[in-house]
């Protein structure tokens, strides 16, 4: 009897543990309204996929998890985002040390234009991770082995990042990602410059970051979105239309709209 | 629904529906010309079904082979998905049925070579029940209509129940006379056909349910107790 209120009190604190907590957010572009109302709960150790098509906002609300938005000017947040119960839009956050506990990787690969080591180790440096020289090749090694990138370039990390593959590029920008440590990964559009050999180690990567991260993708790849992610949450107009299991959205999603779009019915 | 953005996708969809219809139709026929056999005791009829039954099985294969590719080349999800693998299940219980039709037919042939026995009729009787509820859920399934599928769902007890009272019937028979146990023992194999042809009728209900509502029917289903023909008396 014990036991199984231990385990169903286990079942609930997973259940309830959201890492990132949305509500009531909107965006705006100046007089645009970009953001309508979304309010989500993102759980830790799992993938949450955005899907929709372009315009929806998907990349948008991706961008306030991380205060990527700050950067645009007219763009205005309203609403609570919190990362671990805090607001992120908090007047005491500093944005740059929110976003080495929320990482980002982009679209297309952009590593600095640095040896291989260096765009890992910037990070760890800026941050003061680490406190010797032995530490930071420690940190290196194991961000481009978590990265699956290590085999392939432990023989020549002085070498310029931007001289490898587009698929090796975006894992070294993970790599360089995950260097900090984060707590999550944002990750917007991140095959969409690469070939199915490449996505799928992106993929495969992905999965690996799941065990220790709370991930968020935004993919126009409806099959990436059900390979890879535990979650999917579909956005239209502006608007979170559906957030569900991601089994559930892609046999049996329960509004009309995200049918249509994931069936390929839509306009 | 409104229609795919690549109208490929919907013609290919309309032709594995508009195959499905055409093997009901023929798995329907194939039943009422076997039972006809039966009543008639017409040989000739018997070896049609036994040879248009090869249609069916070539029909199932190529709507299988079909089927396989658009799951391959088109990725459905949600509502096509479940469409596709509907058809595919639809499609080999048809052959089934199809099958279980040409045993009738087959069967016909010796009960033919023997006296004209009293328990036909309520065999017959069994068969129309059957060919009803088979049409019906054919029309469920083609026109996505999910209480015409669970009302065929829950009326296969009834032809459960006319096959326990055929089994009692044809045991009393047979301990009477055993001169009539080789021809009675075909008789309650077509007995039996008829049974399971219920049975998959009800199998169509519950993939137009999954269809329409992409949840399973449940498996509380209303059955006639099989065992109920050995515990009376």
């Amino acid at each position: 009897m014990n036991k199984t209120i231990t385990a169903e009190a286990q079942i609930a604190s997973n259940i309830v543990s959201a890492k990132i907590s949305a509500r009531k957010v909107n965006v705006f572009y100046g007089d645009t309204h970009a953001i309508k109302d979304v309010s989500i709960e993102i759980l830790d150790r799992s993938v949450t996929a955005f899907i929709g098509p372009s315009g929806c906002g998907k990349s948008t609300f991706l961008r306030c998890l991380n205060r990527m938005n700050d950067t645009i000017d007219i763009c205005r947040v309203e609403g609570t985002i919190e990362l671990d119960g805090h607001d992120i839009y908090d007047a005491s956050v500093d944005p740059v040390q929110l976003r080495a506990r929320v990482g980002m990787v982009f679209q297309k690969p952009n590593p600095f234009p640095k040896s291989i080591y260096d765009n890992i180790a910037y990070g760890p440096k800026i941050h003061g991770l680490a406190q010797s020289k032995a530490d930071l090749d420690g940190i290196v090694e194991s961000a481009l082995r978590r990265a699956a990138l290590w085999e392939e370039v432990k023989d020549r990390l002085a070498a310029p990042g931007t001289g490898l593959s587009g698929g090796q590029q975006q894992r070294l920008c993970i790599a360089r990602a995950i260097a900090t440590a984060p707590e999550v990964l944002l990750m917007d559009e991140p095959c969409s410059a690469l070939d199915p050999i490449a996505t799928a180690q992106v993929e495969e990567l992905i999965d690996e970051l799941r065990k220790s991260y709370s991930v968020v993708i935004v993919t126009h790849s409806m099959q990436q979105a059900a390979r890879v992610s535990q979650k999917t949450a579909f956005f239209h107009l502006g608007l979170m239309l559906e957030y569900d299991d991601t089994s559930k959205i892609f046999t049996n999603p329960d509004h009309e709209k995200t049918q249509a779009y994931i069936t390929g019915r839509f306009g | 629904m409104k229609e795919h953005i690549v109208s490929s996708f919907d013609e290919e969809l309309q032709k594995i529906t508009a195959r499905i219809s055409e093997m009901g139709g023929l798995a329907e026929e194939e039943l009422s010309m076997a039972l006809e056999a039966v009543r008639l005791r017409d040989g000739a009829l018997a070896r049609k079904v036994i040879e248009s039954d090869d249609r069916l099985d070539m029909m199932d294969a190529r709507l299988e082979h079909d089927a396989i590719q658009m799951l391959a080349l088109r990725q459905p999800v949600a509502s096509d998905l479940r469409e596709i693998v509907a058809a595919l299940k639809v499609s080999s219980t048809l052959e089934r049925i199809g099958d279980l039709a040409k045993n009738i037919a087959k069967r016909t042939q010796v009960l033919n070579e023997g006296q004209p026995l009293r328990v036909t009729g309520s065999i017959l009787r069994m068969g129309k029940l059957t060919q009803t509820l088979f049409a019906e859920v054919l029309d469920a399934y083609t026109s996505r209509n999910t209480s015409m599928a669970v009302s065929v769902w829950k009326r296969d007890v009834e032809v459960d129940e006319m096959y326990n009272s055929i089994f009692r019937e044809l045991t009393t028979y047979m301990m009477e006379d055993p001169r009539v146990i080789s021809l009675c023992s075909q008789l309650l194999f077509v007995a039996k056909n008829l049974e399971r042809i219920g049975d998959h009728a009800t199998f169509i209900s519950e993939m137009t349910y999954y269809v329409v509502e992409g949840e399973q029917l449940g498996d509380d289903r209303p059955k006639g107790d099989p065992l109920a023909a050995f515990i009376e008396d």
